[in-house]
Protein backbone atom coordinates (compact mmCIF):
# COMPACT_ATOMS: atom_id res chain seq x y z
CA UNK A 1 0.00 0.00 0.00
CA UNK A 2 1.43 3.35 -1.02
CA UNK A 3 1.94 6.06 1.51
CA UNK A 4 -0.07 9.26 0.93
CA UNK A 5 3.09 11.30 0.47
CA UNK A 6 4.50 9.10 -2.27
CA UNK A 7 1.26 8.28 -4.06
CA UNK A 8 0.98 11.64 -5.89
CA UNK A 9 4.63 11.30 -6.90
CA UNK A 10 3.97 7.85 -8.38
CA UNK A 11 0.97 9.15 -10.32
CA UNK A 12 2.99 12.06 -11.67
CA UNK A 13 5.72 9.67 -12.75
CA UNK A 14 3.40 7.74 -14.98
CA UNK A 15 1.06 5.57 -12.94
CA UNK A 16 -2.27 7.34 -13.49
CA UNK A 17 -4.27 4.25 -12.46
CA UNK A 18 -2.94 4.75 -8.94
CA UNK A 19 -5.28 7.73 -8.76
CA UNK A 20 -8.01 5.17 -8.06
CA UNK A 21 -6.28 4.59 -4.74
CA UNK A 22 -6.51 8.32 -3.98
CA UNK A 23 -10.24 8.24 -4.73
CA UNK A 24 -10.77 5.15 -2.57
CA UNK A 25 -8.90 6.60 0.38
CA UNK A 26 -10.49 10.02 0.42
CA UNK A 27 -13.95 9.73 -1.11
CA UNK A 28 -15.81 9.37 2.21
CA UNK A 29 -14.24 12.48 3.69
CA UNK A 30 -14.74 14.47 0.49
CA UNK A 31 -18.42 13.44 0.41
CA UNK A 32 -18.79 14.43 4.08
CA UNK A 33 -17.32 17.88 3.44
CA UNK A 34 -19.45 18.52 0.37
CA UNK A 35 -22.59 17.29 2.09
CA UNK A 36 -22.27 20.22 4.49
CA UNK A 37 -22.92 22.54 1.57
CA UNK A 38 -25.30 20.53 -0.60
CA UNK A 39 -28.05 18.19 0.59
CA UNK A 40 -28.91 16.57 -2.72
CA UNK A 41 -26.96 13.28 -2.88
CA UNK A 42 -26.66 13.35 -6.69
CA UNK A 43 -25.25 16.85 -6.63
CA UNK A 44 -22.85 15.87 -3.85
CA UNK A 45 -21.57 13.07 -6.08
CA UNK A 46 -21.12 15.47 -9.01
CA UNK A 47 -19.24 17.89 -6.77
CA UNK A 48 -17.07 15.08 -5.42
CA UNK A 49 -16.19 14.05 -8.97
CA UNK A 50 -15.36 17.68 -9.78
CA UNK A 51 -13.10 17.77 -6.71
CA UNK A 52 -11.14 14.69 -7.74
CA UNK A 53 -10.83 15.81 -11.36
CA UNK A 54 -9.52 19.20 -10.20
CA UNK A 55 -7.07 17.45 -7.91
CA UNK A 56 -5.90 15.32 -10.84
CA UNK A 57 -5.38 18.40 -13.00
CA UNK A 58 -3.49 20.21 -10.23
CA UNK A 59 -1.42 17.27 -9.06
CA UNK A 60 1.77 18.89 -10.39
CA UNK A 61 1.22 21.73 -7.94
CA UNK A 62 1.15 19.47 -4.88
CA UNK A 63 4.54 20.07 -3.31
CA UNK A 64 4.24 17.70 -0.35
CA UNK A 65 4.82 20.40 2.27
CA UNK A 66 1.36 19.83 3.75
CA UNK A 67 -0.37 16.45 4.02
CA UNK A 68 -2.02 15.38 0.79
CA UNK A 69 -5.44 15.11 2.46
CA UNK A 70 -5.31 18.75 3.56
CA UNK A 71 -4.50 19.78 0.02
CA UNK A 72 -7.38 17.68 -1.34
CA UNK A 73 -9.87 18.95 1.25
CA UNK A 74 -8.90 22.50 0.38
CA UNK A 75 -9.90 21.76 -3.22
CA UNK A 76 -13.22 20.29 -1.96
CA UNK A 77 -13.96 23.47 0.01
CA UNK A 78 -13.23 25.61 -3.04
CA UNK A 79 -15.50 23.42 -5.18
CA UNK A 80 -18.22 23.85 -2.53
CA UNK A 81 -17.71 27.61 -2.49
CA UNK A 82 -18.05 27.83 -6.28
CA UNK A 83 -21.16 25.69 -6.07
CA UNK A 84 -22.71 27.95 -3.43
CA UNK A 85 -22.01 30.99 -5.57
CA UNK A 86 -23.77 29.38 -8.54
CA UNK A 87 -26.68 28.25 -6.36
CA UNK A 88 -27.03 31.63 -4.66
CA UNK A 89 -28.26 33.11 -7.89
CA UNK A 90 -30.78 30.33 -8.41
CA UNK A 91 -32.30 29.64 -5.01
CA UNK A 92 -35.52 31.08 -3.64
CA UNK A 93 -36.17 33.03 -0.50
CA UNK A 94 -36.66 31.17 2.76
CA UNK A 95 -40.05 29.47 2.86
CA UNK A 96 -41.72 27.33 5.45
CA UNK A 97 -43.06 24.72 3.00
CA UNK A 98 -39.48 23.51 2.60
CA UNK A 99 -39.30 22.56 6.28
CA UNK A 100 -40.64 19.26 7.57
CA UNK A 101 -42.94 18.89 10.58
CA UNK A 102 -40.12 17.82 12.92
CA UNK A 103 -38.09 20.86 12.04
CA UNK A 104 -41.04 23.21 12.49
CA UNK A 105 -41.95 21.66 15.85
CA UNK A 106 -38.43 22.02 17.14
CA UNK A 107 -38.12 25.61 15.96
CA UNK A 108 -41.35 26.65 17.69
CA UNK A 109 -40.84 24.66 20.83
CA UNK A 110 -39.28 25.96 24.04
CA UNK A 111 -39.20 22.51 25.54
CA UNK A 112 -35.61 21.54 26.32
CA UNK A 113 -36.48 17.86 26.02
CA UNK A 114 -37.59 18.25 22.41
CA UNK A 115 -35.14 16.15 20.39
CA UNK A 116 -33.87 17.18 16.99
CA UNK A 117 -32.64 14.62 14.48
CA UNK A 118 -29.86 15.25 12.03
CA UNK A 119 -32.11 15.44 9.01
CA UNK A 120 -34.42 18.08 10.52
CA UNK A 121 -31.44 20.05 11.83
CA UNK A 122 -29.85 20.03 8.39
CA UNK A 123 -33.12 21.24 6.82
CA UNK A 124 -33.29 24.17 9.24
CA UNK A 125 -29.66 25.07 8.90
CA UNK A 126 -29.72 24.77 5.12
CA UNK A 127 -32.59 27.24 4.90
CA UNK A 128 -31.07 29.68 7.38
CA UNK A 129 -27.66 29.52 5.74
CA UNK A 130 -29.16 30.68 2.46
CA UNK A 131 -29.33 34.13 4.04
CA UNK A 132 -25.55 34.19 4.23
CA UNK A 133 -23.07 34.87 1.47
CA UNK A 134 -21.22 31.78 0.17
CA UNK A 135 -17.99 32.89 1.88
CA UNK A 136 -19.77 33.44 5.22
CA UNK A 137 -21.41 30.05 4.86
CA UNK A 138 -18.08 28.30 4.30
CA UNK A 139 -16.55 29.94 7.37
CA UNK A 140 -19.47 29.16 9.69
CA UNK A 141 -19.76 25.60 8.39
CA UNK A 142 -16.06 24.91 8.84
CA UNK A 143 -16.00 26.47 12.30
CA UNK A 144 -19.28 25.28 13.83
CA UNK A 145 -19.87 21.96 12.08
CA UNK A 146 -16.44 20.71 11.00
CA UNK A 147 -14.82 22.11 14.13
CA UNK A 148 -11.94 23.61 12.17
CA UNK A 149 -9.55 26.10 13.74
CA UNK A 150 -9.06 29.60 12.32
CA UNK A 151 -5.71 28.44 10.95
CA UNK A 152 -7.35 25.57 9.10
CA UNK A 153 -10.01 27.87 7.66
CA UNK A 154 -7.27 30.26 6.52
CA UNK A 155 -5.47 27.40 4.80
CA UNK A 156 -8.62 26.22 3.04
CA UNK A 157 -9.92 29.60 1.94
CA UNK A 158 -6.73 31.57 1.45
CA UNK A 159 -8.04 34.36 3.72
CA UNK A 160 -6.04 35.98 6.53
CA UNK A 161 -6.62 35.13 10.20
CA UNK A 162 -8.16 38.53 10.90
CA UNK A 163 -10.47 38.24 7.90
CA UNK A 164 -11.63 34.79 9.00
CA UNK A 165 -12.28 35.94 12.59
CA UNK A 166 -14.24 38.99 11.46
CA UNK A 167 -16.19 36.97 8.93
CA UNK A 168 -16.97 34.27 11.49
CA UNK A 169 -18.36 36.83 13.95
CA UNK A 170 -20.45 38.49 11.28
CA UNK A 171 -21.66 35.17 9.87
CA UNK A 172 -22.68 33.94 13.31
CA UNK A 173 -24.73 37.09 13.92
CA UNK A 174 -26.37 36.82 10.49
CA UNK A 175 -27.18 33.16 11.03
CA UNK A 176 -28.76 33.88 14.40
CA UNK A 177 -30.94 36.52 12.76
CA UNK A 178 -31.91 34.11 9.98
CA UNK A 179 -32.82 31.41 12.51
CA UNK A 180 -34.92 33.87 14.52
CA UNK A 181 -36.65 34.84 11.30
CA UNK A 182 -37.51 31.17 10.77
CA UNK A 183 -38.91 30.86 14.28
CA UNK A 184 -41.24 33.81 13.63
CA UNK A 185 -42.52 32.52 10.28
CA UNK B 1 -32.51 31.60 19.30
CA UNK B 2 -30.79 30.88 22.58
CA UNK B 3 -27.36 29.32 23.00
CA UNK B 4 -28.78 25.94 24.04
CA UNK B 5 -30.83 25.61 20.87
CA UNK B 6 -27.90 26.84 18.81
CA UNK B 7 -25.69 24.11 20.24
CA UNK B 8 -28.41 21.48 19.86
CA UNK B 9 -28.88 22.44 16.23
CA UNK B 10 -25.21 22.13 15.34
CA UNK B 11 -24.76 18.95 17.34
CA UNK B 12 -27.64 17.35 15.43
CA UNK B 13 -26.23 18.49 12.07
CA UNK B 14 -22.83 17.04 12.95
CA UNK B 15 -24.46 13.67 13.50
CA UNK B 16 -26.16 13.58 10.13
CA UNK B 17 -24.54 10.95 7.92
CA UNK B 18 -23.23 12.01 4.53
CA UNK B 19 -24.39 10.11 1.45
CA UNK B 20 -22.14 7.21 0.49
CA UNK B 21 -20.44 7.23 -2.90
CA UNK B 22 -22.27 5.15 -5.48
CA UNK B 23 -20.72 1.84 -6.56
CA UNK B 24 -19.38 3.27 -9.81
CA UNK B 25 -18.15 6.57 -8.39
CA UNK B 26 -14.49 5.59 -8.54
CA UNK B 27 -14.88 4.31 -12.10
CA UNK B 28 -16.64 7.54 -13.06
CA UNK B 29 -13.75 9.65 -11.74
CA UNK B 30 -11.22 7.49 -13.59
CA UNK B 31 -13.24 7.77 -16.82
CA UNK B 32 -13.31 11.55 -16.40
CA UNK B 33 -9.57 11.85 -15.84
CA UNK B 34 -8.71 9.47 -18.68
CA UNK B 35 -10.68 11.75 -20.96
CA UNK B 36 -8.23 14.55 -20.42
CA UNK B 37 -4.50 14.92 -20.22
CA UNK B 38 -3.22 16.54 -17.08
CA UNK B 39 -1.70 19.87 -18.09
CA UNK B 40 2.03 20.07 -17.62
CA UNK B 41 3.23 22.76 -15.27
CA UNK B 42 4.56 25.56 -17.45
CA UNK B 43 8.33 25.63 -17.17
CA UNK B 44 9.76 28.80 -15.77
CA UNK B 45 12.54 30.14 -17.99
CA UNK B 46 15.15 32.40 -16.54
CA UNK B 47 16.37 35.36 -18.59
CA UNK B 48 19.61 33.53 -19.38
CA UNK B 49 17.66 30.46 -20.48
CA UNK B 50 15.52 32.59 -22.77
CA UNK B 51 18.64 34.28 -24.18
CA UNK B 52 20.15 30.85 -24.75
CA UNK B 53 17.06 29.88 -26.66
CA UNK B 54 17.22 33.08 -28.71
CA UNK B 55 20.98 33.03 -29.13
CA UNK B 56 21.23 31.10 -32.41
CA UNK B 57 18.91 33.59 -34.07
CA UNK B 58 20.72 36.58 -32.56
CA UNK B 59 24.09 35.14 -33.53
CA UNK B 60 23.05 34.53 -37.10
CA UNK B 61 21.53 38.01 -37.34
CA UNK B 62 24.77 39.56 -36.05
CA UNK B 63 26.91 37.51 -38.48
CA UNK B 64 24.66 38.55 -41.39
CA UNK B 65 24.92 42.26 -40.49
CA UNK B 66 28.74 42.08 -40.15
CA UNK B 67 29.06 40.22 -43.47
CA UNK B 68 26.83 42.75 -45.21
CA UNK B 69 28.83 45.67 -43.83
CA UNK B 70 32.22 44.18 -44.80
CA UNK B 71 30.94 43.35 -48.29
CA UNK B 72 29.56 46.86 -48.75
CA UNK B 73 32.85 48.41 -47.57
CA UNK B 74 34.88 46.18 -49.84
CA UNK B 75 32.58 46.94 -52.80
CA UNK B 76 32.69 50.71 -52.24
CA UNK B 77 36.48 50.70 -51.86
CA UNK B 78 36.88 48.69 -55.05
CA UNK B 79 34.63 51.16 -56.87
CA UNK B 80 36.90 54.05 -55.84
CA UNK B 81 34.40 55.56 -53.47
CA UNK B 82 35.33 56.40 -49.89
CA UNK B 83 35.06 53.29 -47.73
CA UNK B 84 33.93 53.04 -44.14
CA UNK B 85 37.47 53.65 -42.83
CA UNK B 86 37.71 56.90 -44.74
CA UNK B 87 34.33 58.00 -43.47
CA UNK B 88 35.25 57.25 -39.88
CA UNK B 89 38.60 59.12 -40.20
CA UNK B 90 36.82 62.11 -41.64
CA UNK B 91 34.26 62.22 -38.87
CA UNK B 92 36.97 61.86 -36.24
CA UNK B 93 38.95 64.69 -37.75
CA UNK B 94 35.92 66.96 -37.95
CA UNK B 95 34.30 66.37 -34.63
CA UNK B 96 36.63 64.77 -32.15
CA UNK B 97 40.03 66.26 -32.82
CA UNK B 98 40.94 69.91 -32.41
CA UNK B 99 42.69 71.89 -35.13
CA UNK B 100 46.15 71.37 -33.61
CA UNK B 101 45.76 67.64 -33.69
CA UNK B 102 44.70 67.02 -30.09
Amino acid sequence: MNDDAELPERIRNGAPDDFAEVVRRHQSRVFAILHRYERDAHKVEDLAQETFVKAWRALEQFDGRAPFEHWLYRIAVRVALDHLRREKKRRNEIGLPELGEDALDWLRSDNEQNELDGRAAAEILDLALRELSPADRVVITMQEIEGCSVKEICAATGASGVAVRVRALRARAKLKRALEKLVKL
Amino acid sequence: MNERKWKQLFAAVRNEAAPAPSADFEAGVLRAIRGERRPETPEMFSISAQLNLLFPRLAWAAVAIIALSVTADWGLTAAGMPGLNDGVSQISAQWFLTSNGF
